[in-house]
Parts: structure tokens; sequence; C-alpha cells
């Protein structure tokens, strides 16, 4: 283990032989404790105060720090669904509004910390604290106690994914390939893993993402974007290519066509001046938006043809073929 | 049908050199997989350990193991223009069966409880519609054809009885290659046939989902148990598994809602234990594994990367995976029994 940690601080001081030891020091858990440590501040600040606007500062920096992992869909955030509570969505047939409006004009009780945690995941998480900080038409009841009760659920859960990434997964992941590691049988197994996080993260984003709200050209369906309320859709889409960005750094030192192919659908994402993606319901605007969507269907490509092999990984081969 | 089955069978009797499966080795279940860029078929002993490796032509996708002779016989991918019968004993190709003009095999088959017959899963090439193909087993020759009941059938199962259970999975497919025609008007079905074919019973799923292709099937008490692959809209949260005993209409078995996403809306293989309480179905695109009990009420998720193949073997159950891996699987998790070099494919098929 002291020539393991050695050779870890060996690795970090020479970026050529980056691999998962240093996915794992310097993006997944600063992540984590990131996301942690930022959504504890919201539950403090709604404690305090639930006025929504006075809220939105500390809802976003949570929102953002979700974006830093959410590509992440593997261990811990996994294990109870915990990923899918924090961020529901989509919901085509609107389900969290409406558990939202039942818990909102029910039995208080619902809202304490024993029994909160078992409603509906589609009422929970950062999009259902959305809809109560940034009405789309006024609210049937006080929001305060549902305000409180989300961001302390959400504090909950994002303290649980840290827990467990600190106490127990961080070593399941650097001890793969040990005799009883029924998780990682191998090293490539991370590393595939870890590849696999990054090709569907940027599919979501291109075929979820962009995707719902482009709709056809001919019927263009800007209210199925993410987070318009909060106007955070593009914003969304942008710290996702960022957080992928720097994973693929800490994985290869060796990725530069990968890491160009980022550098320009990022670029894209920032210049797009279309917060909530209302424009593509205009020509001009739809079309910005598909140019985005085509470069980061470019990035995926580079990333099987140039990062697979570097890690010397690919999708797995029932995962690219089943029937 | 009887009489020219008994006469069937004995002339199977007469021509073929019979080995038996413990000639073999007594293997537990057979696996296709792929080793380098080799597609090969491998016999595997209730602890995952290869008892035999025999080469294919292309990949494998399911396989039929005759009750009683070391006959297997591998399926190709859809669309399958061959099967072929394994000697398991010498690796030797037995019988190379051909679909007939415009016919495509499905993938799966399944043998009559005497081995007498072999069943196949087949499409007519042009719009799928969905055929049973029968075989004599003493020379492998086709003698008849059953509709299916729906386009594009997957697996089959025959029950106790002999009674044949298809997986009619909905999906109109492009003639030369896998290219979905028809999602928005799919209508997956289960069809009951009677041992020689005719129509017993016939469920559909709800309207709303109808896009979830009814695939593969495990044999569960007085019925089967049935896994799907949702076609529909990936933001909506579908159950993976179902349950039908004919006669009765299929029972959906829907995990809690914060697993609704866990298997990205897709069951690529399914088993029951044989005490009929476990029930697990795999999903390679979200490498989890997701396990219920006998009623269908959800149990457990398990992370297991590119998981895809299941099976029912002695008293337990067994999944491999695309990295080589076979393992014990149950209420505790997944326990490592084996590895090898071949990353196995979508199916593990128990023998018995």
């Amino acid at each position: 283990m002291l020539l393991r940690a050695t050779l870890l601080s060996f690795c970090l001081a020479t970026p050529a032989l980056a691999d998962f030891e240093q996915t794992l020091s310097d993006h997944i858990l600063p992540g984590y404790a990131t996301f942690a440590a930022s959504t504890q501040a919201l539950a403090d600040a709604a404690a305090k105060d639930c006025k929504a606007d006075d809220l939105k500062p500390a809802f976003n920096a949570a929102y953002d720090a979700w974006l830093g992992v959410q590509h992440l869909r593997f261990g811990p955030a996994e294990a109870d669904g915990l990923s899918v509570a924090i961020g529901f969505w989509p919901d085509p047939k609107g389900s969290g509004a409406k558990a939202q409006r039942a818990l909102l004009l029910g039995d208080p009780a619902q809202l304490s910390p024993e029994h909160f945690p078992d409603q509906s995941v589609a009422a929970r998480g950062l999009t259902g604290l959305e809809r109560l900080l940034y009405p789309a038409e006024p609210l049937p009841a006080d929001p305060c106690a549902l305000i409180q009760a989300t961001t302390l659920d959400l504090a909950r859960m994002a303290k649980i994914i840290n827990d467990n990434w600190v106490n127990t997964y961080s070593k399941t992941m650097l001890t793969a390939g040990d005799l009883g590691n029924t998780t990682f049988q191998t090293r490539p197994e991370v590393r595939q893993t870890l590849f696999t996080q990054v090709v569907a993260a940027l599919e979501f984003d291109k075929d979820t993402r962009l995707a719902r709200p482009l709709g056809t050209f001919d019927q263009p369906r800007p209210e199925r974007a993410e987070a318009v309320a909060s106007g955070r859709s593009q914003r969304n889409v942008l710290l996702s290519l960022q957080a992928l960005r720097a994973m693929v750094v800490t994985l290869t030192p060796d990725a530069p066509l990968t890491l160009a192919g980022f550098d320009r659908a990022i670029k894209l994402a920032e210049s797009l001046d279309d917060p909530s993606f209302v424009g593509v319901a205009t020509p001009q605007g739809h079309l910005k938006v598909e140019i985005l969507q085509q470069a980061i269907s470019a990035v995926t490509d580079t990333v099987v043809s140039e990062l697979g092999p570097e890690l010397d990984v690919g999708v797995g081969f029932n995962a690219a073929d089943g029937d | 049908m009887a009489t020219r089955r008994a006469f069937l069978a004995g002339l199977a009797a007469a021509s073929l050199p019979r080995v038996s499966w413990a000639e073999v080795g007594s293997p537990a279940c057979l696996a296709a997989g792929k080793r380098g860029e080799e597609f090969v078929l491998h016999g595997l002993s209730d602890q995952g350990e290869s008892l035999f490796e025999i080469g294919l032509p292309a990949r494998g996708h399911a396989a039929a193991a005759h009750p009683a002779q070391a006959l297997a016989v591998a399926f190709a991918r859809r669309p399958g223009t061959f099967a072929l019968v394994l000697d398991c004993l010498t690796g030797s190709v037995r019988y190379r069966l051909t679909p007939p003009e415009g016919r495509q095999f499905n993938g799966h088959g399944a043998f009559s409880a005497d081995g007498a017959l072999l069943m196949t899963s087949e499409v007519v090439a042009e719009g799928s519609a969905g055929r049973i193909g029968v075989w004599e087993t003493a020379g492998f020759t086709r003698i008849d054809e059953w509709e299916s009941g729906g386009i594009g059938p997957h697996d089959i199962r025959r029950l106790a009885d002999g009674r044949l259970v298809v997986a009619n999975g909905g999906i109109q497919t492009d003639p030369g290659d896998r290219t979905k025609l028809n999602i928005d008007t799919m209508r997956p079905n289960l069809t009951l046939l009677s041992p020689d074919g005719a129509l017993l019973d016939q469920v559909e799923l709800a309207a709303e989902l109808q896009q979830n292709s009814i695939r593969h099937l495990a044999l569960h008490g007085d019925g089967v148990a049935f896994a799907m692959q949702w076609e529909g809209d990936a933001a909506e949260p579908v159950p993976q598994l179902g349950l039908w005993v004919p006669g009765s209409a299929p029972q959906l078995c829907p995990p809690p809602d914060a697993q609704g996403f866990a298997m990205k809306g897709y069951a690529g293989s399914i088993a029951v234990n044989r005490a009929g309480d476990l029930i697990v179905l795999t999903s390679a695109p979200a490498g989890v594994v997701m396990l219920f009990d006998g009623a269908g009420k959800w149990l457990f998720t398990h992370p297991r990367a590119d998981v895809s193949g299941a099976a029912a073997v002695g008293d337990g159950l067994r999944l491999t995976d695309g990295q080589g891996g076979v393992w014990a699987y149950g209420r505790g998790g997944l326990a490592s029994l084996a590895r090898n070099a071949t990353a196995w494919d979508n199916h593990l098929i128990a023998l018995g």
C-alpha cells in the first residue's frame, strides 16, 4: 500500500502516466466533495430563509456542482437510484409537478426527514426544487416547508454518495484486480467503466439535452429543454462538456483529437447565447443548436476511435450489440 | 403425429452414434462467445469452467441443447442464415441447417422433450411475419412450418407438457440487416402453441406499452417469465419483467420508481432458479443485474459491467459477461466462479 501511495504521487507529478488513480483523486473525489458541500450550504440557507429569490444563488451553485459529477453513473450515485432522484429529467408526463402538488396540499408529515426520502423520485432533487424556486404559475400553497425538505434531502443524498466514495468505493476502485474484488476484476475494467461514462454522457447531451428541445425543424420543442425555468439549459450542456473534458485529461495525456473535439464543442456551447433554448423555435437558432449537436456527435466518434484504443478499452461486447 | 414422431425417434436411435452429455464432461450450460477474432461455442461446468470449445463460422447468438445426446444447435445472430448441429464430443458440425428460401432464423430454438423435434424461431425475410420451423432430428430435415402468431418472434420455450410459448417481439426488420422498420406501429405478443403448432392462446400488452418488445422467456411455474426491451421514449420508465400463465392476463412487474431507469429500458436475458423464487434480468447497456422474487417483486439491483448471459444451474443462477467472467448469482450478489479468455455473448443456455 505504501508502494502504491508512492507510485500514486509519482503519477500525479508525471502527467504522462495519468490513469484512473488520477481520475479518482483529481476529478471524482473533489467533484463529489463540492457537490456535498454546496448542497449542505443550500440546505443551511433554506433552513434560515426559504424565500425563493434568496435561495437562487445557492441552488445554482449546487446545480453547477451536480453537473461536475452527473456523468458518473456508476458506484455510490447509482445505489438506491440516488442519481435519478437528484436530477429527475426528462419527465414527459409531468409526474414530478403532480407529486409536488400533492405534497404541497397534503399531510405535512410527508415532508419530515424520515418520510421525505420515500416520496416519488420525480418530486425531489434539483428539478423538484427548481419548480418551487422558479414556479411557472402560482403554487397552490406556501412552498417553504417543501423547499426545506427538498434541500435537506438533497444534502442527505449528496453526503451519502460522497461518504461512500471516500470510505468505500475509492478502495473498490484502487484494488481493481485483487482477489475478491467483484466490482472490478481487472484494472482495464475500471478504465472501461470510466470510458463508458464519457460515451454515455455525450450521448445524453446530444440525444436528450439537445435532441428533445430540437424536435424536428418543422416542429421544434423548446418547452422540452432541461431546466427551462431557471434558464440553465445551455449552461447545463456547457458544464457537462467541461466536466467530461476535465475527466478525459485525468485519464490520459494522450488523446489530442478528443480534447480538440471537446474544445470545439465547448466553444460552440459557450457562444450559443440561448440560455433556455427558446431559440430553437427560429430557423437560425435551431441551426445553431444543431451545429452544437453535430460537434458533440463528432467528439463521441473521436472518443470511441481515439480515447478507447488509448485506454485499451471499448464499449462492451454485449452493451454495444444486444438482441 | 404421435406415430410419425415415434417413427422418427426410432430412426434417430438407429442411425446416430449416441453420445451422451456425460461423455463430454456433463456441461451445465452452453455459451457462445468471441475469443480474439474467433467465434466459438463453449460447454461450461456448473462452476463455469470450459469443458469444450467449438469454432463457429460467424457470431452466434443462442443455442439449444438436445435433451439426451451431446448435440448442441448453435444459432446465428439475426438475420440468421445458418444453424449448426454440433457434435460436442468431436467438435464436428454434424448438420448445417439452412432456412428455406425467403426465411431467416431469428436467434433461438427449442427441442421437444424427447429430442425428436427441433423448433426454430424464424421470420419471413420480407415483412418479418413469424414462423416456427420444425425439423426432425434423425437427419435434421425440415418437416413442417407453423405460424408463430406475430411479427419478429425471438425466444421460444417448451412447457413441460409440450406446448410452446413464443415471444413475438413485434419488430419488423429490414431483410438485409437489423434496421427496425415499424417502431411506431409494433405490437408484440406472447403466443401459446400446441405441440403440433395450433394457436391456443395469445396476449398483448396495454396500448401504452406496445413499444416494449417481448424478446426473452424463462419457464416459471405453470407459465413463463418474460423480458422486454423498450423501443419508446427513453424518458418513460417501463417494466422490463412480466409473468404470464396461459389462460390469464400477463402481469407486469415494475421495480420501485427509483429503479425505473436502472436497466436503461433493456433486458438482455432472463432466468428463473429451480425453486422458482428468484428471477434475474440482465442489462448490458446499463451494466446491471436486477433480481426479483418469484412473484415479480423487485429485490436488488447489482452492478456488473457488460453482463448479459443468465441461466439457472442446479439450485442457483449463473451469469456471464463480456469480459469472460462467469458468476454465481443470488440475493448476496455476484460471486466470481471463473474467468475465460472468451468474451461471453448475449446468452447462457442451461442444459436439462
